[in-house]
């Protein structure tokens, strides 16, 4: 009994000096853990839009998508970051539209695990510049093995078609979203 | 009453003598997992000989309070404690290495390394020396990650911290930084350096075999003179 | 149907000790015996689904809920080390026969990343209650299918003529390489 009474005891104080100091490093930590996270979201956002100096959110959107100012407040595009399935896991994109949904100003590679050497291609430039003023009117499209011929076409990566395909899937779904929200928001 | 070591001797020790991976077999999870680049390496034996640093050392001064049934549940929980304190800084100040070195920091928790050292070390000796037996692993432990990262990184990527260094006619290879040449990695490196403390035993041997000859001849020589 | 791909994906494509790198200690701890290395992952398993109902109930019905996540470390590991021990307990009281096939192997289990690490990327992903049971079994046959095919491999090294230096944990790493390249052919069968 008495053994059983010291073993709480120590067990009790070890618990409440590891929670009470754990919660100490964690009060400090947090704000700093959400600017990092929001210094990140902002580093993207002006990333594909070159133009931009602040951006809003965009509020009762069923996924997350900001609006982007120019240094006189005229509205310059959208700021679009989506997430889709690649070869081996999620994609998270950043896509930089123009105000009519129309044009691709640039896309950029935020997270992806895709086979080094091979899919992570996507993250280099000659890949990525291909998406700067892609026409999205209608749906982007890939071909393979020969150059884009059309203005809303790029060009799949040779040894990485799937991550390209996937890319290009995430851009449409996302550019299609979004076009459905706002358009019909304009409608309104 | 065991011969006293000296604090050096406790510290060098983990350098190579009881190296945590190369002859412990210990942490072996974390070597393979985050060692694609020599700064991910570095990163995260940082954090675990932080972790393993101060868990040894608090462990160390409160192991004759803590009643032996609940010994191993208290070490968790310290340990734990650490892991996250680590995890938690690293995402406040260093976001990029905790984006790159993912779920690992969490995995410390479970790193055999701290929990062998906990139970086999720190809850036997002194603070002081339990200190620099967890300081010598952890440098042993940084030592091993940051040569398996280079490796990796020279010839996966071509670069040494970032930093390119092979000739623009090297074409990477691309399996080193795969899954697949971690394994390889490990298990070349140890086997060189089971290879290397077998030829140093094999001449050891050699040269007692030949002391003790030559020690000997020299009565043999005179008595058949 | 997705609880299927689930359950295929962590157990080949994404295969937690050879893609993942979770729970190598066991995988050369224990893989030089076939039967060994089976008990040992259908022990693995059963700890497994059990942690990921735990800890999934924990989190999302006593962390969360109480904004304490950052005690997800030391909850987990303790939940697990708990989990073990009553598993243990509780096969040696229902079953002899299978107490002393999987007993040895139960106090190793607790100290395996796999489990914790299953548990910490269920909180992570965000998976619901019904595909974090499929997502632990499948990584829990993942871990299997892995420890079995070393077991069987070791099994015919014994009788291979392995330089003296090699033999051990590194001629297991070295082959834990080769097929972690074939289990790479995987890659991408499901997107």
């Amino acid at each position: 009994m008495n053994n059983t009474t010291k073993m709480l005891i120590t067990l009790g104080f070890i618990g409440i000096v590891a929670g009470g100091s754990l919660s100490f490093v964690n009060n400090w930590a947090t704000p700093l853990i959400a600017a990092n996270q929001k210094a990140e979201t902002e580093r993207a956002i002006f990333l594909v839009q070159p133009e931009a100096k602040s951006y809003e959110r965009i509020d009762n959107l069923p996924f997350e998508a900001y609006k982007v100012f120019d240094e006189n407040k005229t509205f310059v595009g959208y700021s679009l970051p989506y997430e889709g399935n690649g070869f081996q896991g999620k994609i998270r994109l950043m896509v930089g539209l123009s105000t009519d949904l129309n044009n691709i100003i640039a896309m950029e590679v935020l997270d992806q695990i895709e086979t080094p050497g091979l899919g992570t291609k996507i993250l280099e430039e000659p890949f990525k510049d291909q998406f700067k003023n892609l026409n999205s009117s209608s749906p982007i499209e890939w071909v393979k093995g020969s150059p884009p011929s059309k203005d809303n076409e790029i060009q799949a990566i040779t040894g990485a078609t799937i991550s390209s395909k996937a890319i290009v899937a995430i851009i449409n779904n996302g550019i299609e979203g979004l076009k459905k929200a706002e358009l019909k928001g304009e409608e309104k | 009453m065991k011969k006293q070591v000296t604090l050096l001797k406790e510290y060098t020790k983990g350098l190579w003598e009881i190296n945590p991976v190369f002859k412990q077999v210990l942490g072996m999870c974390p070597t393979l997992a985050v060692t694609v680049s020599a700064i991910n390496g570095i990163a995260m034996a940082l954090a675990t000989t932080f972790v393993l640093v101060l868990s040894s050392l608090i462990i160390s001064i409160i192991r004759k309070l803590i009643p032996p049934q609940v010994r191993i549940a208290s070490y968790i929980v310290i340990i734990a404690t650490f892991v996250t304190i680590a995890d938690l800084v690293m995402k406040a100040q260093f976001p990029e290495l905790s984006k790159s070195l993912g779920p690992f920091i969490p995995l410390i928790v479970v790193n055999c390394l701290i929990l062998g050292r906990a139970e086999a070390f720190a809850s036997k000796n002194t603070p002081v020396r339990a200190l620099f037996d967890s300081l010598g692993n952890g440098t042993g432990f940084l030592i091993v990650l940051f040569i398996i990262g280079s490796i990796r990184e020279i010839l996966g990527s071509g670069t040494i911290l970032g930093f390119h260094i092979m000739p623009l006619t090297f074409e990477p290879w691309l399996i080193m930084i795969l899954p697949a040449g971690a394994f390889l990695t490990l298990g070349l490196l140890m086997g060189l350096a089971n290879f290397y403390v077998d030829h140093k035993k094999n001449k050891e041997r050699e040269s007692i075999i030949e002391k003790f000859r030559s020690s000997k001849q020299l009565p043999t020589i005179e008595t058949e003179a | 149907m997705e609880f299927f791909l689930l359950f295929i994906s962590a157990a080949i494509i994404n295969n937690f000790v050879l893609s993942m790198f979770l729970g190598i200690c066991p995988f050369i701890g224990v893989s030089n015996k076939f039967s060994s290395a089976l008990s040992m992952g259908m022990a693995t398993t059963f700890v497994m689904v059990i942690t990921a109902v735990v800890s999934w109930l924990i989190w999302h019905l006593i962390l969360i809920p109480n904004g304490l996540e950052f005690l997800q470390i030391p909850s987990f590991i303790l939940v697990i080390a708990s989990l073990v021990q009553f598993v243990e307990m509780f096969i040696k009281k229902v079953s002899q026969p299978i107490y002393r096939a999987l007993g040895i192997f139960l106090p190793l289990i607790t100290t395996n990343c796999a489990i914790l690490g299953l548990a910490l990327l269920i909180a992570m992903k965000d998976y619901t209650f019904i595909e974090g049971i499929f997502f632990s079994l499948g990584a829990g046959a993942g871990f299997t299918l892995a420890l079995i095919l070393m077991a069987g491999i070791r099994e015919e090294l014994e009788l291979a003529d392995v330089p003296k230096p090699f033999r051990g944990a590194p001629i297991t790493l070295i082959v834990a390489g080769l097929l972690a390249l074939a289990f790479m052919g995987f890659a991408g069968m499901i997107s």
